[in-house]
């Protein structure tokens, strides 16, 4: 079936003498071996090869030129036609370089279509990865029997001791298996070796060939040096080679040590990724591990067993290794490139648009030609060449623009656009150039041919060529460019309105905390040196003392992360005096570590009972700051819950509430808050947690947050010289940063609509005022005979206005279709929303009004005796 | 008579037509090519008289219900081009050399 209509469509190349032969040949061939329609395709090339048979260089170069001559005579038209098709294609190029770069190119590592990222989703939780636990990882390492190789890893970073400085270094802690994973080895040295990811082993580490050359000089003797990183010292094994930085920008790898004996179980913290073996596919790997999964679970009944797992809906997700990362940009990219080749519609209508008035004004030429003896071929090609020649212009002045657009685009990107090193022109991006640049010249080269090519042009010759009667179709296909180009626009324009609300809505969010003046920067603390809650507890409350004795600091507080910046670190809980049935999952809670005043330093208000103080860190007391979704969710009837208790699900260890803090947006802007518990940083006693070492802070000051960064660099010498400051950055950054995505995809939409509008108007008034300069003599006619002004004035903005109308019915319904494809990225605002439909289209009708009430006044003041002496 | 120039698939295609291949399909099933390269070649050795076309039974193709097909057989000049061929193909395999026969097509 779609075979048949296949070789149909492409049988237009065909020349006519040979169609209906051609047409039985491929449906004979076809018919005859069912089950073979992919071979189908071949039609295409096959219809190519017999249009082109007998197409000559020379002739083609003759045709060219003639184009290229005769394009040379019109500079305006040209440059007009030439320069809206440059942005068009550009814009079109721009978002496919990115496009291509991120999504579509494979990663560049050996035989990347195998590598599979391999981790869990739980879409019952609202999790949509689940990584692995060092238990779970064990598990599936023995039992893959379709991967040739597994691995696990987590990024982090590390405090690389060197001589003056310390400097805080990418790192990714990994299993043994990691690099046969990736298919990637060191240059010089070796690779892991087993048993090296195992509790007890050597500590070694292999380095990034960045860090190697920046921090060692490119010494090859670095080999079997021992470094200091993190307060261990840990012996150089091997060096990788250049541009290899997976997972992110790691510059570090160090094995993990994992504890055979006794592996944790329930600590999900370990992005998994393989290797196919070969002949096998995803799917198999995923059957293969759901089956791993629920032996995992039976080996574990007290963490996990089949109800949890059915409940959370937790199921294997195994995909290519690049959908990982990409997940979130995906449909963001697609909904730009669409947008983008939309804005490019809306140009090639406008340049056929031109075209058709050139056509018009060279009816004469046409006619002559025809009457000299140019076959109706002859003349199609003539225009085809003209129209593809000019567009292959546009393109290559489109590809200027995009080279410029790409660069523009990348500084606006979300700061860890992944694969953004990747983007730029290459061969693919220029192929797709020059398709769409041919594609869009055919497309709006064949509205003045239909137009014209078959008319009877012997009237044209006749008269003035002012041929008012064949006006019918080429009014025809002038009213369908507006109105698609109305339409067009107003999708647009619906598109990038309710992507603007949506950012609106975001920035009104309530966050629950504070964003003017204040300061964060990062620190980590080596076990090494800080090897317990004591030693933690002395930094924690010696740097908060330092920092808040600087002028101008008003509070100062660290937390293991700060709104907005860090991942999701949640486990369940249950209430003491309700605790959740056996074989059930308890309420994920999300938990953050937080030291005194952090409350006060991050605006988070107090809503009952007080904050955490260096009380809490006593031994033996176990204190819990809880937000008001959670004491909502565990306590709905009480009024107060301070000194309820609540525990981790199956511990016997409960917390007692000592406060309850207004909700806050912790992962996302756009989220409901979760619930929230805040515990001590570094508690002493016994059966506690132990020491957060990965510290976030945060400094209330004055005003002008960044110039305190010099003084809390200095406080924080004062209390451990080794110890680097990481990445200081205002709270109103976090925010900000947290945003870039949604405010990237609204900036982006927002240029394609302007340009949309843009075109669209520059188009609605070329096209009224065509019509008003063709019909200047009747309306001086009319005039003469008493027609008032106003009668003229409406009836010319009427004309426009009803194009316009049904342009934005068309536009209103196609932007309701098109919504849903929007609705993932909004925020605050249905992707139906009324409010936006009506005033986008109430502002293009205006702007329509506009563009045709300028050449319609013009009309209305004819003077009768000048047009009619004007032929 | 416009002359060929000598391809590898030139070279097979004339060989699968010339040992007993008539359709398109049964071409691009010998020589293991996709359609997209086997038919714009056919469509150059008819033009430049290395091939003439025919077509198959009408009665046949009627009895199965579907439209004909598309013959193809060597014209005079073919026989020719494919003592040509065949010295192509022989050079192909002489270049080969030791490498271990992988699909050896028809030929």
């Amino acid at each position: 079936m779609w075979t048949r209509l296949w070789v149909r469509i492409v049988s237009v190349l065909v020349p006519g003498p040979d169609r209906e032969e051609w047409i039985e040949e491929w449906d004979g061939e076809l018919a005859a071996r069912s089950g073979r329609s992919s071979d189908a395709w071949g039609a295409l090339p096959d219809a190519w090869t017999l249009r082109t048979q007998g197409w000559t260089m020379d002739g083609m170069l003759r045709e060219v030129r003639a184009a290229v001559k005769g394009l040379a005579r019109k500079p305006f038209f040209t440059a007009l036609a030439g320069i809206t098709l440059a942005i068009g294609i550009g814009a079109n190029t721009a978002i496919f370089s990115v496009v291509d770069a991120v999504l579509i190119n494979p990663l560049p590592y050996p035989d990347s279509g195998k590598l599979l990222s391999v981790n869990h989703t739980a879409p019952g939780l609202n999790l949509p990865v689940v990584p692995h636990s060092e238990a779970m990882y064990l598990h599936y390492l023995n039992g893959f029997k379709t991967l040739s190789s597994f691995a696990i890893f987590q990024q982090d970073n590390v405090n690389l001791e060197r001589e003056g400085d310390p400097e805080r270094i990418s790192a990714s802690v990994v299993t043994q298996e990691f690099f046969d994973v990736m298919g990637v080895h060191p240059v010089l040295g070796r690779d892991f070796v087993t048993g090296e990811d195992r509790k007890g082993a050597e500590p070694v580490a292999v380095l990034g060939h960045g860090l190697w050359e920046r921090s060692f000089g490119g010494d090859r003797s670095v080999i079997g040096r021992t470094v200091d990183m993190d307060g261990v010292q840990r012996r150089v094994v091997g060096v990788m080679p250049e541009g290899f930085s997976f997972p992110g920008k790691t510059e570090l790898w160090i094995p993990m040590a994992i504890d055979q004996a006794n592996p944790s179980v329930g600590s999900l913290s370990y992005l998994g990724i393989g290797r196919l073996a070969s002949g096998q596919t995803e799917e198999a790997t995923q059957a293969e591990m759901r089956g791993l999964l629920y032996s995992f679970a039976d080996a574990h009944p007290d963490d996990l067993n089949r109800q949890i797992i059915e409940q959370a809906g937790l199921a294997p997700d195994v995909k290519p290794l690049k959908a990982l990362y990409t997940a979130d940009l995906q449909r963001a990219l697609w909904i730009l490139l669409g947008t983008v080749g939309f804005v490019l519609l809306i140009a090639c209508a406008n340049v056929a648009n031109l075209f058709l008035v050139r056509a018009e004004e060279r009816q004469r030429e046409q006619a002559l030609r025809t009457a000299l003896g140019a076959s109706r071929r002859d003349m199609v090609r003539h225009y085809l060449t003209e129209s593809v020649t000019l567009a292959l212009g546009g393109g290559a002045l489109g590809l200027i623009l995009a080279w410029a657009g790409v660069r523009g685009l990348l500084a606006l990107a979300p700061i860890d656009m992944p694969r953004a090193s990747e983007i730029g022109i290459d061969g693919s991006v220029l192929a797709f150039t020059a398709v769409v640049s041919v594609v869009s010249g055919l497309v709006f080269g064949l509205f003045p041919v239909f137009g014209y090519a078959r008319k009877d042009l012997s009237g044209a010759l006749k008269e003035g060529g002012r041929a008012s009667t064949g006006g019918r179709e080429r009014h025809r296909a002038r009213s369908t460019l507006v109105v698609a180009q109305v339409a067009l626009a107003l999708i647009l324009l619906v598109g990038s309105g309710l992507m603007a609300r949506s950012f609106s809505a975001m920035r009104n969010v309530d966050l629950g905390f504070a964003t003017a003046d204040r300061l964060s920067f990062h620190v980590s603390l080596p076990a090494a040196e800080y090897p317990d809650a004591h030693s933690v507890g002395a930094f924690e409350r010696g740097l908060q003392q330092r920092l808040e004795a600087i002028p101008g600091v008003e509070t100062a507080a660290l937390a293991t992360a700060l709104p907005l910046e860090d991942q999701k670190n949640a486990s369940p809980l249950e209430a003491a005096d309700h605790p959740v049935p056996e074989g059930q999952l308890g309420t994920l809670v999300n938990l953050r570590r937080v030291s005194p005043r952090y409350f006060e330093s991050m605006g988070i208000t107090l809503l009952d009972g007080r904050g955490l103080t260096s009380d809490d860190e006593a031994p033996g007391v176990r204190s819990v700051v809880i937000s008001q979704a959670l004491a909502r969710s565990f306590w709905p009837n009480d009024a107060s819950v301070l000194g309820r208790q609540l525990r981790e699900q199956g511990d016997t260890l409960a917390f007692e509430v000592v406060g309850v803090t207004r909700d806050v947006r912790f992962e996302k802007v756009a989220e409901i808050p979760e619930p929230m518990a805040y515990y001590a940083i570094a508690p002493t006693g016994d059966s506690v947690p132990s020491p957060a070492r990965s510290l976030a802070v945060v400094m209330k000051v004055g005003a002008d947050p960044m110039s305190f960064v010099s003084a809390a660099r200095e406080a924080l010498r004062a209390v451990d010289p080794r110890l680097p400051m990481v990445e200081p950055r205002t709270v109103a950054t976090i925010v900000r940063d947290a945003m870039a995505p949604t405010s990237f995809t609204v900036v982006l939409l927002g240029i394609a609509a302007g340009i949309a509008l843009l075109l669209g108007t520059v188009g609605i008034y070329g096209v009224v005022s065509y019509m008003v300069s063709r019909r200047t003599q009747e309306i001086g006619v009319r005039m003469a005979l008493g027609a008032p002004g106003g009668v003229v004035l409406r009836e010319v903005v009427g004309q426009g206005m009803t194009l316009t109308g049904v342009g934005l019915v068309v536009g209103l319904l196609g932007a309701w279709g098109v919504s849903r494809v929007l609705a993932s990225l909004l925020y605050g605002v249905s992707a139906t929303d009324p409010m936006t439909y009506a005033v986008t289209a109430c502002g293009l009708g205006l702007v329509a009004l506009l563009a045709s009430w300028i050449p319609a006044r013009r009309a209305a003041q004819v003077d009768p005796v000048e047009a009619l002496r004007s032929e | 008579m416009a002359s060929v120039r000598m391809t590898q698939v030139t070279a097979l295609i004339l060989r699968a037509v010339a040992s007993g291949r008539r359709y398109g399909f049964d071409v691009m099933d010998a020589c293991d090519l996709p359609s997209g390269t086997v038919y714009p070649a056919l469509r150059r050795l008819e033009r430049a008289g290395v091939l003439r076309s025919g077509w198959e039974d009408v009665d046949e193709a009627r009895s199965e219900g579907r439209p004909r097909r598309r013959t193809y057989a060597l014209t005079e000049a073919g026989r020719d081009a494919l003592r040509e061929a065949d010295a192509k193909l022989q050079e192909i395999r002489r270049l080969l050399g030791d490498f271990p026969p992988a699909t050896a097509g028809e030929a």
